[in-house]
């Protein structure tokens, strides 16, 4: 599913050498957001956090081994989502703090997504650092929901997608290919 | 000398050995000084012991604290690998999510666009 990232990640790779950038994001504490919040997530898994965790997959139970492969090449996750009950328009002062630290040449915006059917935007910016990803960020705004995701390290995101469906990852039956947006969607079961 | 004259000269002999003599003004002071300073070795061994008992006590008591600290560490530190496994799984959820939404607005813009130009 997510191969259609992968070529513009693998193409931004091969253009991009850049001395180390800081692809840990400085994430503001979004007080306002979190008080008037129905649901708020707020996770910070830093290195020695992430080999805790790692110690607490099964490596024979399929899934575990999944998401300790996937977790193998990280350095940290860090996730702010606050969910809403009602529509709000979010302050975006701090909003802005996040995004002034996604210049270029350190990041680079490999998505920007509006949909006015679905009054979402979705920006997504990578961290390449001498031909690699080190580090990718999500700011995604819905009416009634904000996040905010900054993973460190390399992230395979064709391994992320391997884990859909499992520990409660949603699975939205998209298509598996890498077409370019090829609409080969199989019905979900 | 005969049998009679030695038997004189013995018993003169011990009589004066049995002789009662007077030990002096300073011989019961001192007889009573050296018992009153007797028990005060005799109790020494009982306070060697006790003081080993303590040790002992102590040392066994060391060692138990320390298990139950290991063994509340470790609990602990089960507590906070199922809590950073849950994150874990937490935040791949929601990082998954937050791509997919991604993706149905790119998929919704190129359905549209190829509707937009044939109507045109």
């Amino acid at each position: 599913m997510w191969r259609w990232l992968l070529g513009p990640v693998a193409a931004l790779g091969a253009s991009v050498a850049l001395a180390a950038p800081p692809a840990r994001l400085v994430l503001p504490d979004f007080e306002d957001l979190a008080a008037k919040a129905t649901e708020s997530v707020n996770i910070s898994l830093d290195t020695a956090l992430l080999g805790l965790a790692a110690g607490f997959l099964d490596s024979s139970d399929p899934e575990d081994a999944a998401t300790k492969e996937l977790i193998g090449g990280l350095k940290g996750i860090y996730v702010r989502s606050y969910t809403f009950g009602a529509d709000f328009a979010y302050p975006s002062a701090q909003v802005d703090l996040v995004r002034k630290q996604l210049a270029a040449p350190a990041w680079q915006r490999l998505l920007e997504v509006n949909s006015s059917r679905e009054h979402t935007h979705v920006d997504i910016y990578v961290s390449v650092d001498r031909g690699v990803a080190n580090g990718l960020a999500i700011i995604a705004s819905e009416p009634r929901e904000f996040t905010i995701v900054n993973i460190v390290g390399s992230i395979d995101l064709a391994k992320l997608h391997r884990l859909e469906g499992k520990f409660g990852v949603p699975k939205l039956a998209l298509p598996q290919g890498n077409d370019g947006g090829k609409d080969d969607r199989q019905p979900d079961k | 000398m005969s049998p009679d004259l030695e038997n004189e000269d013995l018993e003169r002999r011990l009589h004066g050995a049995l002789e009662a003599v007077d030990p002096g003004e300073r011989f019961v002071p001192g007889v009573l000084a050296r018992i009153a300073a007797e028990p005060a070795h005799a109790q020494r061994p009982p306070r060697a012991a006790a003081v080993v008992s303590w040790l002992a006590f102590g040392l066994a008591a060391s060692v138990v604290v320390a298990v139950l600290l290991a063994h509340e560490w470790q609990l602990r530190r089960i507590e906070e690998g199922r809590e950073a496994r849950r994150q874990l799984v937490e935040a791949l959820r929601v990082t998954d999510e937050k791509l997919n939404l991604a993706y149905r607005a790119v998929n919704t813009q190129q359905q549209a666009a190829p509707a937009e130009h044939s109507g045109a």
